[in-house]
């Protein structure tokens, strides 16, 4: 029981944590606003706008999707801390180094999952007892509170293998638009429905924020989250008048895409980048790099 | 003698509430005709242009494609020779790029890939956005929007291209650049017919005005004709070119001596009173 409690305080902090680093990062996308693209949703769409900013946007996207993919799935099938480490220099060299994005941005973008592996991780580190056991423990007036090394060890361990994975995939999105990801799978062979759903998806976020902040800012305008009840009035209206919206839209874009000869099949135009021989022979060596070191580390 | 390059007979189109939005349309197009649709909210502009694209399909009458009436079959064909660059151009892109949301119609033309990226290049370097080729469309402003909107039609080579309107929502410098647009357009022998709020402009561009109330056709002739005919302007709301006001009035009030040479543009108008 008492644990439960506990762990849903930690969800409270994990989540109030989050909404602090948000806004954060809220703030730091305004500030990118005024010298480069065009931005204003929250952090969420940043991470789309740096994929465009990046200077390893050109590189060739199956290649880029491909690399980082094999480079998760390697870290967690040799599950080596070791192994992780190399991957989280490689994956920040990358991003930060050949990507050009800067380190405070980066970090602040890795920050983002690490209050949820932290608090994730520190519950497997501890256990709760009557009787004082483990290597440490300390008493919490209706129990003990204890844990051992190799319980640190492991979790250690797994808070690095967890950051590995995560900057593999980090270094995808970071560089490669949602558009061309899209085309990848579409080359792996994902079913088209998929293709098509996710393509229009991407596409209509983009405008049902559009749309949503229009919204929301007409209606602070007329007083509509003046105090805690209104708000939740005007959240509610706004929620079942975007539906509306959306059947509208919806309509709207069928006739402008039967206007253009629409026939039942999204077709968009792709074209592949030119791979260079160097980037396929480095990623080669950065996958043998990472099984040797596993190898001579087992 | 132009030839006639699309007839619509005796259209009518009813939404699906019942409220009748086309009340028996007939018109012919010609070849090359710069054509403004004027109209108040509401008089079945929108509903033409749909029906004419094949869009939407009419309750009764005939779309004839030079020669060719249109039915279920042959429906792509009307589609493929007549484009619509929509008022919200928001409602039309529909890619992640630029670059293939220009390439949407001529793929769906299922031209071979040289010739899409060829015209893409092409639509691309005539509205100008070439610099924005690899940009999402959420990252654009509402004029350079507008100008992919206009692309994707050009990209598509149609004959006969439809703008609703298009001055709606841009500011000047934009209506500006969409009015050269235009021009270029004219004098490379496209059909346009566009819809409008703005009767400066319909005076100023157009060769051949229609007037849309309630449904109905009820006014077809030249921008002079129609303008200086008060009923009909105030059946369907609309009010006087500035500079055709200001002429007659000058006329009037015996300032100027009345040669009919109306003034168009204020270029025009500065010559007139410099004789």
């Amino acid at each position: 029981m008492e644990k439960i409690i506990i762990l849903c305080a930690m969800f409270l902090m994990a989540v109030f944590f989050f909404k602090w680093k948000h806004k954060d990062g809220n703030n730091h996308g305004d500030g990118i606003h005024h010298h480069k693209i065009g931005h204003k949703h929250g952090e969420g769409f940043s991470i789309d706008f740096y994929a465009y900013a990046s200077k390893i946007r050109h590189w060739n996207a199956t290649f880029k999707v491909s690399l980082s993919v094999l480079t998760l799935i390697l870290c967690i099938l040799l599950d080596n801390p070791y192994v992780s480490v190399a991957v989280i220099i490689a994956m920040a060299y990358l991003t930060v180094v050949k990507g050009e994005i800067s380190v405070t941005e980066y970090l602040s973008i890795l920050a983002i999952p690490i209050a949820f592996i932290l608090l994730g991780t520190f519950t497997i580190a501890i256990d709760f007892s009557k009787q004082p056991m483990g290597q440490y423990n300390l008493y919490l007036g209706f129990g003990y509170v204890f844990t051992s090394q190799a319980k640190l060890k492991t979790v250690v361990f797994l808070i690095v293998k967890v950051f590995a994975a995560i900057s593999a995939l980090q270094m995808m999105t970071l560089s490669t638009p949602s558009s061309e990801i899209i085309y990848v799978l579409k080359k792996a062979h994902v079913p088209k429905l998929i293709i098509e759903l996710m393509s229009l998806i991407y596409r209509y976020i983009f405008i049902l924020m559009d749309v949503y902040t229009k919204m929301k800012n007409s209606a602070q305008s007329r007083q509509g989250y003046c105090d805690f009840k209104t708000s939740y009035y005007t959240f509610g209206s706004i929620a079942s008048n975007m539906l509306v919206i959306s059947l509208k839209k919806a309509n709207a874009y069928y006739d402008a895409m039967e206007a253009r000869c629409y026939d039942g099949d999204l077709t968009f135009l792709e074209e592949d980048k030119n791979v260079e021989i160097i980037q396929i022979a480095m990623a080669v060596a950065f996958i043998i790099f990472l099984i040797l070191i596993w190898i001579f580390t087992r | 003698m132009k030839k006639l390059i699309l007839k619509v007979e005796d259209l009518y189109y009813i939404y699906g509430n019942g409220k009748s939005a086309l009340d028996g349309v007939s018109v012919d197009i010609y070849e090359g005709e710069k054509i403004a649709v004027l109209g108040s909210n509401g008089s079945g502009k929108s509903t033409f242009f749909l029906n004419v694209d094949g869009v939407l399909t009419q309750e009764q009458g005939k779309i004839i494609y030079r020669d060719t009436v249109i039915n279920k079959k042959n429906l792509n064909e009307l589609r493929k020779n007549i484009g619509i660059v929509f008022q919200d151009a928001d409602n039309q892109i529909i890619a992640s790029t630029v670059r293939a949301e220009v390439a949407f119609g001529p793929m769906n033309l299922k031209l071979p890939k040289e010739e899409v990226l060829k015209r893409v290049d092409e639509a691309l370097a005539y509205m100008n956005i070439s610099e924005f080729k690899d940009r999402p469309p959420h990252y654009l402003s509402g004029g350079e929007k507008k100008r992919v909107s206009i692309a994707d039609i050009i990209a598509m080579k149609s004959e006969i291209i439809i703008f609703d309107e298009p001055t709606a929502a841009l500011d000047p410098l934009n209506a500006h650049m969409l009015e050269e647009v235009l021009v270029k357009l004219g004098s490379e022998g496209k059909t346009m017919l566009i819809s409008t709020h703005d009767v400066d402009f319909a005076y100023r561009w157009a060769e051949r005005v229609l007037v849309f109330c309630e449904g109905k056709i009820i006014a077809d002739g030249t921008p002079l004709e129609i303008f200086q005919n008060k009923e009909i302007l105030r059946q369907a709301n609309l009010k006087q070119p500035t500079m055709l006001e200001v002429y007659e009035l000058l006329v009037e009030k015996h300032l100027l001596e009345d040669t009919k040479a109306y003034p168009k543009s204020t270029q025009e108008f500065k010559e007139i009173l410099e004789k």
